[in-house]
């Protein structure tokens, strides 16, 4: 494909650290690996992170002046992102911007403005929302208003895809038969993915004892009243079995409790909070990893001890059973009884020697690779990019389909949008702006760091 | 072979859809069990003796303020009710518990009624001046506004088995609306002994009476519409002397509730559409 210049919109990036975070850092790493411009948009972070900033490996980041209001999301407003986006965009020559996670409205704000300077949108899930909570019909609505106009969607998992179709709204009648409502072409699934690398399988240990790691935050949608169901009742039934449980959060006390109440302070052990860094080395002390989370759109956790080596038990939920094949992790029902089967077949399995964490490694390694990943996200880009563009009128037409209320409430929006940019092309004309007329460039960079080098010495 | 999976590169583009995959663990309405109609009207029997309740103390207010009602009257009425009451508590209470644990408690119940009893006597000149600077108009909506509230927030549900009280704060919330409703309306009253008769039968009416009636869910349904039926009844008839237009809007409101708002509920259920897949948060199952 021809390179393209891509800006990333997101709340969740760098300095905060998470599944969004890193898939967008990752996602971007590789995309200039394969000779596009990329870079990423997001709000500025306390005390001092504002403004321009470089990461490695040439990923300029733009941290706009926004004040986060809860778990590092922005308020959803609309408006006031067009002036930031729209001289970004204009200086930095965008062909294409890629928003990332539904509950990030600077995302949402970016799809709603982009269409202004004939830049192209791109949406990524990166969740599972229910139905029915207030919280999720407003954001499944707010999310439903963005994606009625966005060029593509793309899913981490199929059950990821069904859900953000329905809370999006990402269906049509096609004129081959109008009578039936189907989904989206531009409907994609690309899975997450993770750097083998950095989870090496331990040699294995001659030991007769079984090292269970649980590491998770304590959330109740982890479901760790399952773990501190089911822990101490492992513990009785299996006297080889010993727990590592890293993680930090509410539900602490209980399990605190549930250690104190059943005397297994030597048997199950609390680390605290585990730093991604060290995710490796905490894994690698067990052999098999339970999961018990109570919803979960695509499980790195998972996959990241799975590719250390380790035999995974986890609950049947979300996207959980789509990431690895049967025979090397052992479901359960997310209830007490099915957890204590699931984790006694597990230990069997692995008593028995059947599970090899060095091939289990091998496997994990050819079933996912961030290359691939960029390379299919491409292709999005490239279908994207060749699509007809939607004129406005279209996209009043396709916003007031949203129903009786929001449809004209998102018209008026969209109108009033135009009209600021247009107000904006008046005020900040282009011809007065800076453009960025270089970019990194990592030849002459090496050169230079040559040179500087040769000097020295 | 299985179309949803991850780990295994399809030989199709990104966004196919295998047919008849997409979709194929959504279910809808999966716990739904449709309500029927005479079940719902039982149910509907707790909000129509509130509401009697609630019209009931209006009328005896009426009746002290205009001096049709002699206090002491309602003293003793009220203290008759707590007899019933507290003999009705008695007959349910006397399967379960044991009989040292019951002593005990009949004990305290003796102490705190009279506890009670002595509290209200001494604060009723308190009461009766509380609020009397306050202007008619404003005591009116005052408490018509907290027997609204009392009403919307107070506990329908029936009690569980084995009687333990389990208060959730709505329903304390409701009570308080409702003794406070009383406080502002007892400064209405001219003296003292009619203040005090009107806060003791209003703490039958609003505190005790509510508990009783959820215990009473559990009986059977014959007896609760009895009561309903005495009830309403009772309120229907001492509010019809005191006013008719009241009473007109009153007995439709009591019929609205008793029967056309579960007709409208049975009927409203064929519009429900649950939708239930595996992206759902599953209830952890813990014994």
């Amino acid at each position: 494909m021809h390179p393209i210049s891509i800006a990333m919109i997101t709340d969740f990036f760098f300095p905060n650290v998470g599944g969004v975070e890193n898939h967008v850092y990752m996602l971007s790493a590789n995309l200039i690996r394969r000779g596009h411009k990329v870079i990423v948009i997001t709000h500025s972070h306390q005390p001092d992170r504002v403004g321009i900033r470089w990461l490695l490996p040439s990923l300029k980041v733009y941290y706009i002046p926004f004040v986060p209001i809860a778990s590092s999301a922005t308020l959803p407003q609309f408006l006031t992102f067009l002036p930031y986006l729209r001289t970004i965009l204009i200086r930095e020559h965008i062909h294409l911007i890629h928003a990332h996670a539904s509950l990030s409205s600077l995302g949402h704000e970016g799809i709603l403005h982009s269409h202004l300077l004939g830049v192209r949108t791109v949406f990524t899930d990166h969740s599972l929302f229910g139905f029915d909570d207030a919280a999720s019909i407003l954001t499944n609505k707010l999310m439903a208003g963005t994606l009625k106009n966005v060029d593509a969607v793309i899913c981490v998992s199929h059950t990821g895809r069904e859900n953000t179709v329905l809370r999006g709204e990402l269906f049509e009648r096609y004129e081959e038969d109008p009578d039936v409502l189907s989904v989206r072409r531009s409907v994609y699934v690309i899975p997450n993915s993770l750097v083998p690398e950095q989870f090496q399988p331990s040699p294995p240990k001659s030991s007769d004892m079984i090292t269970i790691v649980f590491l998770s935050r304590f959330a109740y949608r982890k479901g760790i009243d399952l773990l501190v169901a089911t822990a101490p009742r492992i513990c009785a039934a299996f006297p080889n079995v010993r727990f590592v449980v890293g993680g930090d959060g509410p539900k602490l006390v209980d399990l605190l409790q549930m250690r104190e109440k059943h005397l297994l302070q030597d048997r199950i052990e609390l680390l605290g909070s585990v730093p991604h860094t060290d995710a490796r080395s905490v894994l690698v002390q067990g052999s098999i990893f339970m999961n018990t989370s109570l919803t979960e759109s695509f499980g790195i956790a998972i996959l990241e001890a799975a590719c250390a080596g380790l035999y995974v038990v986890s609950t049947r939920v979300g996207g959980v059973p789509e990431i690895l094949p049967k025979d090397m992790i052992s479901f359960a029902n997310p209830d007490e009884d099915d957890v204590c089967r699931a984790v006694g077949e597990a230990i069997q399995i692995v008593s028995e020697g059947k599970h090899d964490p060095l091939l289990a490694h091998e496997r994990v390694k050819t079933f996912y690779d961030w290359t691939q990943v960029a390379e299919r996200t491409e292709a999005v880009y490239d279908a994207v990019l060749k699509s007809p563009q939607m004129d406005l009128w279209v996209r009043m037409q396709r916003t007031m389909q949203l129903g009786p209320f929001a449809g004209p409430i998102y018209t008026i929006i969209l109108i009033v949008d135009c009209l600021f940019f247009l107000f904006l092309e008046w005020w900040m004309p282009r011809e007065d702006m800076d453009f960025v007329q270089e970019h990194w460039n990592q030849d002459r960079f090496a050169e230079l760091a040559r040179k500087a080098t040769r000097d020295v010495q | 072979m299985n179309p949803k999976v991850l780990w295994r590169r399809q030989d199709h583009p990104d966004n196919y859809i295998a047919p008849g995959s997409f979709l194929s663990s959504l279910r809808k309405n999966a716990n739904f069990r449709p309500y029927t109609y005479w079940p719902l009207v039982c149910l509907s029997c707790a909000i129509t003796q509130h509401l009697a309740t609630i019209f009931i103390f209006v009328s005896v207010f009426v009746r002290l303020k205009e001096k049709h009602l002699d206090p002491r009257i309602l003293v003793w009425i009220s203290v008759g009710c707590f007899c019933t009451g507290y003999l009705c508590w008695e007959l349910l209470d006397r399967k379960g518990v044991d009989h040292g644990h019951r002593h005990a408690s009949r004990i305290k119940t003796v102490k705190s009624s009279i506890l009670i009893f002595l509290a209200l006597m001494s604060l009723s000149p308190v009461l009766r001046t509380l609020t009397a600077a306050t202007s008619s108009d404003s005591i009116w909506a005052l408490s018509a506004t907290l027997f609204g509230v009392n009403a919307l927030l107070a506990d329908y549900s029936t009690m569980s088995d084995g009687g333990k009280v389990n208060e959730r704060l709505t329903s304390v919330l409701s009570m308080n609306a409702a003794i406070s409703a009383s406080v502002v309306l007892a400064s209405r009253l001219a003296n003292d002994l009619a203040v005090f008769a009107l806060i003791l039968f209003s703490v039958q009416a609003f505190a005790l009476f509510p508990r009783l009636r959820r215990r009473l869910g559990l009986c059977p349904s014959a007896i609760q519409l009895a009561l309903t039926a005495v009830l309403s009844c009772l309120s229907v008839l001492v509010t019809v002397s005191l006013s008719r237009t009241v009473t007109w809007i009153y007995s439709s409101a009591q019929l609205g509730v008793t029967f056309i708002a579960p007709a409208v509920l049975v009927w409203a259920q064929k519009f429900k559409n649950e939708i239930r897949g595996p992206w759902d948060v599953a209830v952890p199952k813990v014994n």
